[in-house]
């Protein structure tokens, strides 16, 4: 009876333990590479200072994110969404060439699930031995091996949940509260919220995060097509696969190159067999290419039988990796890209709220003035102090007060009361007013705001 | 004569899916409005927006119900999705499941693969 009638009825089938054996090879020393590379970017970014802040701070009491010398403030919200859809761009873009090379090489589950495997390699060893440890009775072997493995992943989780918190806190503070035993209770939550799900994730159900939890892998067939680079087995040259020795001629037995030795299953860290064809739990990690080339040369064998290629290659047909998709995508990408760089870049560092006193339409003074009174908000976004000038730009009859004086240090939030006065003869009802804003020192900073001056209505 | 066996003219399970991800989100979302009211009175926050927006209060319920309702659309359409696409039904191609490989010792039929760090 095959497994899949001995699931039955049930949607879920309970699948063997996967012990991925260790591999080297071209394919291998880029993953680690990018590991080292994101794994270093993670843990030693909240440490470097940028133009006086931490390079990567996303401080939400303040309601600021600093990032490499930008502050964003809660009214540049639209870019952290452009941002976001630049990344989603790029993830379209990445998969419509290369495939699932995100899932392989840089996402942070396939990422941490690398540095646990590797701890857990240096504690129980490979493949075979690990199968063994947990296969036999518990001894002091098994027991100081399984705790010191614990230890380890507990204490690498833990100080991921540490970083993790300090791209929210500033991670010297954060340090600081630790060992003087101060961190408060959400920061406390969240390191250990954040190590329990490193620990859980990447220690505990590492492939089947991707199989059966992560959206990306169902959704990534509709960036494929018949060019993208996707893993495949060779069948028209491997089969009829069997063992042979290397001095068989494989077409005087009647077989293809697989000698069927299942190196490339027993490296798959979804473990999976790539021979049955594109699958979706593929993680595209290439480790079943590396094994395979390792096993061609040994035979003597063309390298080859599992590698990066296309569904139109495999076909005997053309690839193209111009094609409308990625040019689309690209075309895309770009220009939102440049569009954003350029905004950000060309964003005014000042913002002004001019909000009218909504207590009384309008204030009679005994010189036969008209005065409103307006709340103003006005936040210096630059790392220098400034002071700010106010002007009306439409109306040359009216006057304008202000308390206290508008001065604002780096990165300030002011509130301030501002008094628009204006002679009774000016108008009636409701006047549009033009307000302008600008530095005394970078007339370049500045910023307009309307708003309405009431008068009497009759 | 034919009769139609009662069961055919019954939903398809795509749309009792449905079915059950609108009603579900709406149960959902009633609930988290019931909370969120309970603690919120929509009126302050309408007063901070009234300068910029007139909304009333009944339109403030409204929208933040319909603000819930398709949040709780979305993950309970997601998570639909997640489950009835699964590996169990196998090959992205729709090409039916996989059984678990079979693994064996490299070296077992292939003597020129012994002595290497493979077993």
């Amino acid at each position: 009876m095959s497994q899949q009638q001995d699931a039955g009825d049930s949607l879920y089938r309970k699948d063997p333990k996967v012990y991925p054996r260790d591999v080297k090879g071209t394919f291998a020393s880029l993953r680690k590479f990018a590991v080292v590379a994101l794994l270093g970017l993670y843990y030693v970014l909240p440490w470097i200072n940028w133009s006086g802040h931490q390079s990567v701070l996303f401080d939400l009491p303040a309601r600021k994110f600093y990032i490499f010398g930008t502050t964003f403030w809660p009214q540049d919200f639209i870019y952290l969404t452009l941002m976001l859809i630049i990344a989603g761009l790029s993830l379209f873009f990445v998969t419509a060439v290369a495939g699932r090379l995100w899932c392989g090489y840089a996402c942070p589950q396939t990422v941490w699930t690398e540095v646990f495997l590797w701890i857990e390699r240096l504690v129980e060893g490979d493949r075979g031995k690990r199968i063994k440890l947990d296969a036999s009775a518990w001894n002091s072997n098994k027991i100081l091996r399984k705790t010191s493995k614990q230890i380890l992943w507990i204490s690498f989780a833990l100080w991921t949940g540490f970083t993790f918190v300090g791209f929210f806190t500033p991670v010297r503070d954060l340090s600081h509260s630790i060992f003087t035993l101060q961190l408060g209770s959400w920061e406390a939550f969240w390191l250990l919220f954040y190590s329990f799900a490193t620990y859980g994730n990447a220690g505990i159900l590492r492939e089947q995060v991707c199989k059966y939890m992560c959206p990306y892998a169902r959704f990534q067939s509709a960036m494929f097509d018949k060019d993208t680079l996707v893993i495949a087995y060779d069948e028209n040259r491997g089969e009829p696969r069997g063992g042979r020795s290397k001095s068989v001629v494989p077409t005087d037995k009647g077989l293809g190159d697989c000698i069927s030795c299942t190196l490339c299953v027993q490296v798959c860290p979804t473990g999976i067999d790539i021979r049955e064809g594109l699958q979706i739990e593929c993680i595209a990690c290439a480790a079943c290419i590396d094994v395979c080339d390792q096993v061609m040369d040994k035979m003597g064998y063309e390298k080859g039988l599992i590698s990066y290629t296309t569904e139109h290659k495999l076909g005997a047909k053309e690839s193209h990796v111009f094609r409308p998709r990625t040019f689309v995508y690209a075309f895309l990408l770009l220009s939102l890209t440049v569009g954003v760089f350029w905004s950000i870049n060309h964003r005014v560092l000042l913002r002004a709220d001019l909000l009218r006193d909504r207590n009384a339409l309008y204030r009679e003074l005994p010189d036969n003035r008209i005065e409103n009174v307006y709340t103003l908000k006005l936040i210096n976004m630059d790392f220098k102090p400034h002071q700010y000038r106010i002007e009306i730009l439409n109306n040359n009859d009216m006057v304008l007060l202000i308390s206290p004086e508008p001065d604002l240090e780096p990165e300030e939030v002011g509130n301030f009361i501002l008094r628009i006065q204006a002679p009774a003869s000016a108008g009636r009802g409701s006047v549009k007013l033009d307000v302008r804003f600008s530095t005394m020192e970078e007339p370049i900073i500045e910023r307009s705001v309307s708003t309405r001056f009431l008068m009497p209505f009759d | 004569m034919t009769t139609e066996h009662p069961v055919n003219r019954r939903w398809s399970m795509r749309q009792r899916d449905w079915a059950v991800v609108f009603w579900m989100s709406f149960l959902a979302a009633s609930a988290g409005a019931f909370v969120l009211f309970g603690l919120v009175n929509p009126l302050d926050v309408v007063n901070v927006w009234a300068d910029e927006f007139s909304i009333g209060v009944r339109l403030a319920y409204g929208l933040t119900f319909a603000f819930l309702y398709l949040i709780c659309l979305l993950a309970s359409s997601l998570t639909m999705f997640m489950i009835r696409t699964g590996p169990s039904s196998g090959h992205v191609k729709g090409e039916g499941g996989h059984s678990i490989p079979d693994i064996q010792d490299p070296s077992q039929s292939n003597p020129d693969l012994d002595g290497e760090n493979w077993k």
